[in-house]
């Protein structure tokens, strides 16, 4: 793997900060705590799709050895109702009979230790009056929500364009379910002190967490704690409030003890949602000149039958591509399956596949290369409001990796490259990410000794907050990266957003930002107060601050270190709250662009066995400012991983009948291994982005899209044959 | 947690007496897959006789013949200098057969008698599953059915015999070593293996309380050639959707002998007598490879998840054949 350094954006590439106390084994995962007197809880799942418990038989399960209790809905407290966040979380557990996906959860048992919970979960009975389950996406009794948020777009006239368009693309492109596996098993430790409550929880978002049990279990949200400052892995697994947490919860209350609930990986498949299958429909209307005039993209994505779930697929086609003539509708099927949730790229990953596969396909109808497409096609500004973009480099990111791959020795015709057995194909596509912030705030400290911490009650899900935070905060305040403390995942710290959504960065570092500046008037203002002070008298905008000291710009002599400001005032420590909050588009008169992306692959398909392989993969991404090049690079590379199994390998498999997940282990679900991924070339592009301070956009999740449909594109430029369904097996290859 | 007893006793006779005298007893060897169906509740034996410390270890030169103990691990039969020389396939199936984790604690005893992947069988969940529960039918014919059997299938049972090691063993015509209270009996590969009929539960020939002690490999003659190709979707750490086991002898063009075996396609590893008989005095010419596979995939059983194999394990034998023979 190689980076090219791009130093005007890319900040220095250093160390997690966490680092040696990961490898060490010294970070505490949720599953890591065992605390006095604590129980262990195993829960026991439904076996059909939908229907009603009829009797149930914990008799075995109650005299089993070492156990405590056996909870059921018959016993089980009344809670209150789950609070959404930007999106529903499951209501309460075993609050009533009713079966609505197999795997649900219809008991818990607590014991004595974890074995003997598992074993006597085994031991309880069920008969259950079986309904007749609603699992395909087609059938027509179930429940279709059609523009589930209000964001069906349209602009121009999109019937005419396709009708007088000389070219026309009219394709259906599939994607399967996915699930989203962090190695981490989700573990929720509770434990109670009268009525207040102490979770160490794993999650994306620990103040969600915090604000749903609350109100579930009917206390004020001071009483709850969570404490979640590492977490195995979420990949959007961790932003709602899952059934297991409140189980967890009420265990230990009706036990009296502390009751540690970890996940088996089986249950982690439908305990924790998945990214829901998705059918695109899209046409393409275009001049012979491959100039898009047209763009009508449909898609079909499915929801738990008490759940919903935000998985805008069509909305890229709003911003990818300029066309005058747009309309996109999402619609929505309610089934008889465990959760769908946010999955890497919720929504753009499946949403990308389908247009970056129909651009494709145009390219091909009207002769054009299919790079030369996309940079003809590029959006100068926002298609929609004709707004300029906040930064916008897909069209470096285009011609750089073009550069990098060397696109210009492809031989154009479909089968025309092979070596040996295997026909060789270039792919490539265009990623245009969504653009997400939240609301999020943090506190920054300046100790005695002139060294900080900063404290925020977001977590760091393994993407490197710990370390780009601390090196924002070091630069703001003047300071070495080591000499700032991060403080994160305790949600009695400043209220912070989900580490999800690649929003984090942007939402926490704006907050960042903000309480540093806070924080150095508060330095200013308590000098300007010093009359012997060497910046009484200097105004704040002329400050300027370096190797922990403030001194007027331009001289540097002139000014005083922190430490010894707090040291004149008598003061061990000076803080300020920061906050953020997302910029208006209207006001600043741009529109906020999410990261931009090109991914060039080399595939190598065997004509006779139908075996893929993808030789090489160059990657180049606008992710605005990059805090720090190695962490983002990391980014990136663990996206592209996902991408490849998205592509190639990844699909949750449903018994048709029964509506039970049929592969949930990590023999059955395969994701890639290291034999699968080539090299991955991997650079930044672009700008500061102009949409919030710090000029980021958040790298989390793009390097994940766009993987899909460049293998696809490579596929049809080897084989000749365009597939248009996810994940590409061998046997669709086999002529 | 379900109690079970653990013995280990210092013997190879006592084991087996432990064993016999005990209708819910099994051995214990390297665990790699009965430790896992005892954790998912497929297996629940009261006693685990482990005999992991009998002096059935190690890989002996006999003449034409490797005798290979069956408490020998993967990894170490996969290093074995002989086999490598001499019949570098087998070697080949090892490494492509489980991780080093696994190689390292895996036998090569337990790898013949290791269990079906098959998704149903492993989820006690499900109700209908012949192989775990008698008579109950089977939940796979009706479902998802990529990593299933096509050949000695039913619609009683499509589990598939995932060992990648058992395949150029029934090739090599190796011959199993059984151990019970009457005495030795010896077992070649080929008969070993059931297929599953009515009787998907019985899977080989063993009665309770008999134990493999040992695995006579024969080595094929200086001068064989052979390769087992493994296809599967991802790169590594996955079971074979097909595989081919080919060792030839050749005098210029001609075959003059073929040993042929398929993983991934059968409810036991598959030996292929009709590719060996197309294939034995036959130029090794694309024609001569095509009968020879057309030959192996007679009447396969299959559903629509696993209809695809007919012509993959057709074109993985092709592959062999061609590879083996250039």
């Amino acid at each position: 793997m190689t980076t090219i350094q791009q130093p005007r954006i890319l900040g220095a590439g250093v160390n997690r900060v966490d680092g040696p106390l990961k490898v060490t084994g010294q970070a505490r995962y949720p599953n890591d705590f065992n605390l006095p007197g604590m129980a262990y809880a195993a829960v026991v799942r439904s076996t059909i799709p939908s229907g009603r418990i009829r009797r149930m038989d914990t008799t075995a399960a109650e005299k089993s050895p070492g156990v405590l209790e056996v909870i059921t809905h018959e016993n089980a407290d009344h809670l209150g109702e789950a609070p959404p966040s930007f999106v529903k979380n499951p209501q309460p557990p075993l609050q009533d009979d009713v079966i609505r996906f197999y795997g649900q959860y219809i008991a818990v048992v607590v014991a004595d230790t974890q074995q003997n919970a598992t074993a006597a979960a085994r031991r309880i009975e069920v008969e259950y009056d079986r309904h007749e389950a609603l699992l395909d996406p087609h059938d027509p009794r179930a429940e279709r929500i059609k523009d589930p948020w209000g964001e069906d777009t349209a602009w121009g006239d999109v019937r005419t364009a396709l009708n007088r368009a000389p070219v026309m693309i009219d394709q259906t492109y599939t994607t399967s379910e996915n699930t989203n596996n962090p190695l981490g098993l989700f573990t929720t430790v509770a434990s109670w002190d009268g009525d207040t409550l102490t979770l160490h929880d794993s999650n994306q978002w620990p103040n969600m967490i915090q604000q749903v049990v609350a109100a579930m279990f009917g206390v004020p949200r001071d009483a709850v704690r969570v404490l979640t400052p590492f977490v195995g892995g979420g990949f959007g697994a961790g932003l709602r409030c899952w059934s297991h947490i409140p189980l967890a919860v009420m265990a230990a209350r009706h036990v009296g003890r502390p009751v540690k609930l970890e996940l088996t990986r089986p249950e982690m498949f439908t305990g924790l949602g998945h990214r829901t299958a998705s059918i695109n429909w899209i046409r393409l209307g275009a001049t012979r000149d491959g100039r898009l005039t047209a763009i009508e993209h449909e898609s079909l994505t499915t929801l738990p039958l008490d759940g919903d779930e935000y998985e805008p697929c069509s909305s890229v086609s709003t911003w990818s591509y300029a066309s005058p003539n747009v309309t996109t509708r999402d619609q929505q099927v309610r089934l008889n399956i465990p959760w769908t949730n946010f999955m890497r790229a919720p929504g753009d990953a499946q949403g990308n596949f389908a247009l970056e596969s129909a651009i494709d396909e145009l390219a091909w109808e009207v002769g054009l290369d299919p790079l030369e497409i996309r940079l003809l096609n590029y959006a100068e500004v926002d298609p929609k409001t004709g707004r300029p973009w906040s930064s916008n480099a897909l069209r470096q990111c285009l011609e750089v990796g073009a550069r990098r791959f060397g696109w210009s020795e492809r031989n154009p015709e479909i089968r025309s490259m092979r070596d040996g057995h295997e026909l060789v194909g270039y792919g490539v596509a265009g990623v245009s990410f969504f653009w997400y912030q939240q609301p999020c705030s943090a506190r920054v400290i300046v100790k005695g000794d002139g060294s900080a911490y900063v404290r925020s009650a977001v977590t760091d899900i393994g993407t490197g907050t710990y370390t780009i935070m601390a090196q924002l905060a070091a630069g703001l305040l003047g300071l070495e990266v080591d000499q700032v403390e991060m403080q994160l995942g305790d949600s009695s710290m400043p209220v912070g957003t989900a580490a999800g959504g690649s929003g984090l960065t942007a939402a926490l570092g704006s907050a960042v930002h903000d309480a540093c500046g806070r924080l150095i008037q508060k330095f200013v203002d308590l000098a300007g107060t010093d009359p012997f002070s060497p910046l009484a008298n200097v105004p704040f905008e002329d400050i300027e601050v370096s190797e922990g000291r403030l001194f007027r710009k331009g001289e540097p002599t002139r000014g005083e270190s922190l430490a010894r400001i707090l040291a004149v005032h008598g003061l061990t420590e000076l803080s300020a709250d920061g906050n953020s909050t997302p910029n208006s588009p209207e006001q600043l008169g741009m529109t906020p662009a999410g990261a931009r992306g090109a991914r060039f692959v080399e595939v190598r398909v065997d004509e006779d066995l139908g075996r893929i392989r993808v030789a090489r993969i160059v990657t180049v991404n606008d992710g605005g400012r990059i805090l720090n090049e190695k962490l983002a690079r990391s980014q990136i590379l663990g996206g592209t991983v996902g991408g490849v199994g998205m592509a190639l390998f990844e699909e949750t498999v449903t018994d048709k009948d029964t509506g039970r997940i049929a592969n949930a282990t990590f023999g059955d679900y395969l994701i890639p291994v290291n034999a699968d991924i080539p090299d991955v070339h991997i650079e930044f592009v672009g700008e500061p982005d102009a949409f919030n301070p710090i000029g980021v956009k958040g790298v989390g999740e793009i390097g994940l899209v766009g993987v899909a449909p460049a293998i696809a594109n490579g596929i049809f430029h080897a084989t000749g044959k365009r597939i248009r369904a996810l994940p590409i097996t061998m046997d669709m290859l086999m002529d | 947690m379900r109690e079970f007893r653990y013995e280990r006793p210092a013997t190879v006779a006592e084991a087996i007496r432990a064993v016999s005298h005990d209708p819910e007893a099994d051995f214990l060897a390297g665990g790699t897959t009965e430790v896992d169906l005892m954790k998912d509740g497929v297996f629940h034996p009261d006693l685990l006789v482990d005999i992991t410390r009998l002096p059935l270890r190690g890989v002996r030169r006999n003449g034409t013949m490797l005798q290979v103990g069956a408490l020998t691990t993967m990894e170490e039969l996969a290093a074995d200098r002989t086999l490598v020389e001499r019949a570098p396939f087998v070697v080949e199936a090892l490494l492509r057969g489980a991780s080093a984790q696994l190689r390292n604690m895996a036998t090569i005893g337990g790898n013949l008698l290791q269990r079906t992947r098959c998704r149903y069988f492993r989820d006690p969940a499900v109700p209908a599953c012949n192989k775990r529960e008698p008579g109950s039918g089977c939940e796979a014919v009706n479902s998802v059915a990529r990593m299933h059997a096509i050949l000695g299938a039913s619609p009683a049972c499509i589990a598939l015999h995932a060992s990648d090691l058992a395949v150029p063993l029934v090739a090599l015509d190796a011959v199993v070593h059984i151990q019970s209270e009457e005495g030795e009996r010896l077992v070649p590969l080929t008969q070993f293996y059931l297929m599953p009929g009515e009787t998907p539960d019985r899977e080989n020939v063993l009665r309770h309380g008999e134990l493999i002690t040992a695995i006579d490999i024969p080595l094929p003659p200086p001068g064989t050639r052979s390769i087992y190709l493994k296809i599967r979707d991802r790169a590594s750490y996955e079971f074979a959707l097909t595989s081919a086991a080919v060792a030839v002898i050749m005098d210029g063009g001609v075959i003059k002998e073929a040993r042929v075996a398929m993983g991934g396609i059968g409810t036991i590893p598959w030996r292929c007598f009709e590719a060996e008989e197309v294939l034995r005095e036959a130029p090794a010419t694309p024609d001569t490879f095509r009968s020879a596979a057309d030959g192996t995939i007679r009447d396969p059983f299959v559903v629509p998840g696993t209809a695809f194999k007919v012509e993959l394990a057709k074109r993985t034998l092709i592959r062999a054949l061609t590879e083996v023979t250039s």
